[in-house]
């Protein structure tokens, strides 16, 4: 049982759980001035806020339900760079997504954002790969993995957006009612 | 001759759980009490933020990341610390406290009029006989000055009050109360439930959880609508809190002074009367001190706080704290033992989902040692839990991406059931909270240093969660049978600390009397979880209550009688 889970269950929070912490910093350590230590200038440049665009939608798709970009995923995925992660996840991030554009090149010759739609799904799929294989091997490092977080944070900015919520999950309004029998909608 | 606002009948230290009740007894039985609390003033319905979407929090639900290590670096370890509860928690900047390296304790705080009370998780259960004699023949700690009939009318009396939903078993080790309609189980838990009943009989049982949350209009509060965050506010005040109950009580009486920002420093002792004369109290605003007189004190302040305030009142008569000549003061901290338990998959129900937030689970009450004697540890467990689906948060790492995964994220994944353990602690002596040498919070008040661990007989209680939880799981059929592989939890960490200004029968070995009241100081009441002898496996705050109401009518029974 994962404290994740365990938490989950035993706490009801309408569906929100943590994200890992971080490691916890010793009481007497804390100074009043940490908060000086918040990165407040945007970390994504133009292009690598496109990339976060093009790839959070080749991940979560408009359908008949809207996708990422609708959702804001990318604002989102800006907001937790600039003023959630440390600097260290935040530079990996960073440094991994300038290798969507090397492998691009290596796979179809060309930029990712320069590629057909199905190229651009090849080439995260194959990242994709890479850390499923890595979730069998070493879980701590697949979860460090770039496309992981990238990943992770377009589906939670995208199930926590308001169209995610409203029109794909239908989780909001909440129902203000407790039925412990329904059937599954369809 | 001090002026006249600042003399009262009675004086309760903080506005919390216990602090509410002790504000509702007293004044409903005449007394002009002033009820001070080191936080600021809440409202239970405009600082309720129990609807804020995720989409309108900044961190979508996943908290302030910098402020919250920056601040609150214990608090935020508390299950029920989140982006909008935070603001319910203290600033551990502001009031820090000491451990020592390898011995962690987690120190869950509040300092707000309303106090832990509004983030609690309302889980309420009594007591029984097979707690308050299980010292006495054990051994272990000092006997309960009580049993169970000398609380059983002050259950009734909470419970009647608060709004208490669950369902009636019968147990002799888990008395029933005064219910309201239970909660529903859903159709999963239903399903454990009778499987469980079906290989256990009466011996393991699963029942609702007991919730000092209404499921009817009570008291002139409406009933639960299911939303789920309740440790943000609830602006129907569905369950019970100081500020949603208790305190409008004591406020229709006309009776009650609220003074918020009121950081008690120390309590004032007059040796020549042997009485508690009034308060010190730094205005947390301006830094000024005040000084309140009052012919009665109860200290509601949490069982931590409390002997703090004690260990801080020094005097010629008592040089190592208020009340402390039995040098028991901040001794036996107490906690449950959690994180033993068990988790698996049931197969079957997969056309079948439940619909909003029930802010409640499964409890199985204790089972071990009840009729038959373990092995390896005395005292026992309960468990709490139940049964969900998993939603997107367990999609968001399947492999894939696209529309295929897209659809994954709304699509529900297995029911899992889940037991997760509350362990007994036993009391010891060197479980202890003391004055820090140099350490001082925001206001210039010595801190605490404490020093808590778990000893063999909570380990083995920890151990055996696993094993039995599994047991639980395997009558129900489930598959795919986890127990729970992180280790105890850490002392403090159920947020139910207790027990540093045990009652007694015995001046020498125990703090308190029979009725809460200083052996030292017969009109000085500590109330709060500081009060127990032992710690049951139960979640206590429905025994300080009961607690805390019975001594008020001693109190001002006493007093009319003036034998204080």
């Amino acid at each position: 049982m994962e404290r994740r889970e365990f938490l989950e269950w035993l706490v009801a929070t309408g569906g929100i759980a943590s994200l890992s912490r971080l490691g916890l910093h010793d009481l007497e350590s804390i100074g009043r001035e940490a908060h000086a230590s918040v990165a407040q200038a945007p970390v994504l440049d133009a292009h690598a806020s496109a990339l976060v665009t093009a790839a959070a939608e080749r991940i979560i798709p408009a359908t008949a339900t809207p996708g990422a970009t609708q959702a804001g995923v990318t604002r989102f995925i800006e907001t937790m760079l600039s003023g959630w992660y440390p600097a260290p996840d935040r530079e990996r991030f960073v440094r991994g997504l300038a290798m969507l554009d090397e492998r691009s090149r290596a796979v179809g010759g060309r930029d990712f954002l320069a590629m057909a739609v199905s190229d651009q799904e090849i080439v995260l799929q194959q990242f994709d790969d890479e850390v499923t294989a890595l979730r069998t091997t070493s879980p701590t490092q697949a979860s460090a993995h770039w496309f992981a977080m990238l990943k992770y944070l377009t589906v939670w900015g995208y199930c926590t957006s308001e169209v995610g919520m409203r029109e794909t999950l239908r989780s909001w309004p909440p129902p203000m009612r407790y039925a412990g029998n329904v059937a599954v909608a369809r | 001759m001090s002026a006249p606002t600042t003399q009262f009948d009675a004086i309760v230290i903080g506005a919390g759980l216990t602090g509410g009740w002790a504000a509702k007894e007293l004044t409903q039985r005449g007394l002009r009490t002033l009820v001070l609390d080191a936080g600021r003033n809440v409202s239970p319905v405009l600082d309720a933020k129990e609807h804020v979407a995720a989409f309108e929090m900044p961190f979508r639900g996943l908290g302030d990341r910098v402020a919250q290590d920056a601040r609150q670096p214990v608090q935020q370890r508390s299950v029920s610390y989140d982006e909008i509860s935070r603001r319910f928690w203290t600033d551990d900047v502001d009031n820090p406290y000491s451990t020592s390296e390898t011995r962690r304790f987690d120190w869950f705080r509040a300092r707000q009029v309303g106090g832990k009370s509004i983030i609690w998780g309302r889980q309420v259960y009594r007591m029984s006989d097979l707690d308050f004699e299980a010292n006495a023949k054990e051994g272990i700690g000092v006997d309960w000055p009580i049993r169970y009939a000398d609380l059983a009318p002050w259950y009734d009396h909470v419970e009647k009050f608060i709004g208490v939903s669950g369902q009636a078993e019968g147990l002799a080790q888990l008395p029933d109360g005064q219910f309201l309609p239970p909660m529903e189980l859903n159709v999963v838990e239903q399903h454990v439930r009778d499987r469980i009943a079906a290989r256990y009989g009466r011996e393991r049982v699963l029942t609702i959880g007991r919730v000092a949350i209404l499921t009817a209009m009570h008291e002139g509060r409406a009933a639960c609508h299911y939303c789920g965050p309740c440790q943000r506010g609830c602006s129907t005040r569905s369950y019970y809190s100081s500020i949603n109950s208790t305190l409008p009580a004591a406020q229709a009486t006309g009776r009650m002074t609220l003074r918020p920002f009121s950081i008690v420093r120390s309590l004032r002792y007059d040796a020549r009367s042997r009485r508690v004369t009034g308060v010190r109290v730094i205005d947390a605003n301006s830094g000024v001190e005040h000084a309140y007189t009052a012919k009665l004190v109860f200290l509601c302040a949490s069982a931590l706080e409390s002997a703090r305030i004690l260990l801080n009142s020094t005097s010629t008569a008592f040089p190592d704290g208020l009340a402390n000549s039995s040098g028991q003061v901040g001794r036996n901290v107490m906690d449950h033992i959690k994180w033993g338990g068990a988790s698996g998959v049931i197969d079957g129900f997969d056309d079948r989902t439940t619909l909003g937030a029930r802010p409640n689970g499964i409890y199985v009450p204790r089972f071990r040692n009840v009729r038959e004697r373990h092995p390896d540890f005395v005292r026992g467990y309960g468990f709490q839990g139940g049964a969900g689906r998993s939603g997107w948060g367990a999609a968001a790492n399947a492999p894939g991406i696209g529309i295929a995964f897209k659809a994954r994220l709304t699509t529900p994944g297995p029911w899992t059931m889940n037991f997760g353990g509350y362990g007994e602690m036993l009391p010891r002596e060197t479980n202890r909270a003391t004055v820090h040498p140099t350490l001082k919070d925001r206001w210039g008040v010595p801190s605490l240093h404490v020093e808590a661990e778990w000893s063999a007989n909570e380990l083995a209680i920890h151990k055996d969660m696993n094993v039995t939880a599994a047991e639980l799981l395997e009558a129900a059929g489930a598959r795919t049978i986890r127990g729970a592989a992180t280790g105890p939890s850490t002392p403090g960490g159920a947020n139910h600390e207790m027990g540093t200004a045990r009652m007694g029968r015995d001046p020498r070995t125990s703090v308190l009397n029979g009725h809460n009241q200083a052996w030292d100081a017969p009109n000085l009441f500590v109330t709060d979880g500081a009060c127990m002898t032992s710690s049951g496996c139960q979640n206590p705050s429905l025994t300080y209550m009961a607690l805390t109401a019975r001594a008020v009518a001693h109190a001002v029974e006493a007093l009319r009688r003036r034998d204080i």
